[in-house]
């Protein structure tokens, strides 16, 4: 990979227009990127809870997908509660 | 350069990166995952029986990410 090198003279010379673009570009990439993070973490917790049998093929069989799905859905679930009680603490 | 190539540049190397940190998770978590799967007894090398869990395992892993990847995607649509 031929990485040209920029410095902080190069991204001076960037305009008003290109900053802005790039400003979002980096915001979208951010919040890609902590999906991304979730997703990780999910994959490795659900996989331990999921993937219990003796691994004979390399697809994921009915039971080990719909485990999957769930384990992950009810994460979701699970972090809204935290934030519900939370919510509740604070509250009382 | 001019700002529309510094700009493309930014966006190469920025897209690059995130790449590679994504393969280098993925990759860490494949070999935790299945080494604890795959090799129950360390031998003085990988028997062909442990190579071949060790792939299909690797398969598995990348599969049930997928799924997850999906799942919180629409998930996330959904509460948004």
């Amino acid at each position: 990979m031929d990485n040209l090198s920029l410095d902080t003279a190069d991204l001076e010379k960037l305009n008003e227009k290109d900053k802005t673009e790039l400003r979002q570009f980096l915001q979208n990439e951010n919040q890609k990127a902590r999906i991304q993070a979730t997703v990780h973490s999910l994959a490795d917790v659900c996989f331990k809870k999921c993937i219990t049998g003796m691994i004979k093929n390399g697809k994921l069989d009915k039971t080990e997908e719909n485990c999957m799905v769930n384990c992950a859905e009810r994460f979701f679930d699970i972090s809204t509660l935290t934030m519900k009680h939370l919510q509740n603490i604070r509250q009382s | 350069m001019d700002s529309e190539s510094i700009k493309t540049e930014v966006i190469r190397q920025v897209r690059t990166q995130y790449a590679i940190d994504n393969a280098k998770q993925l990759i860490e978590k494949i070999n935790e995952h299945c080494f604890e799967r795959c090799v129950l007894k360390p031998g003085p090398s990988l028997s062909s029986s442990e190579q071949t869990c060790f792939t299909q395992c690797m398969e598995k892993y990348m599969a049930a990410w997928n799924q997850v990847s999906s799942t919180s995607i629409s998930r996330l649509q959904r509460e948004n």
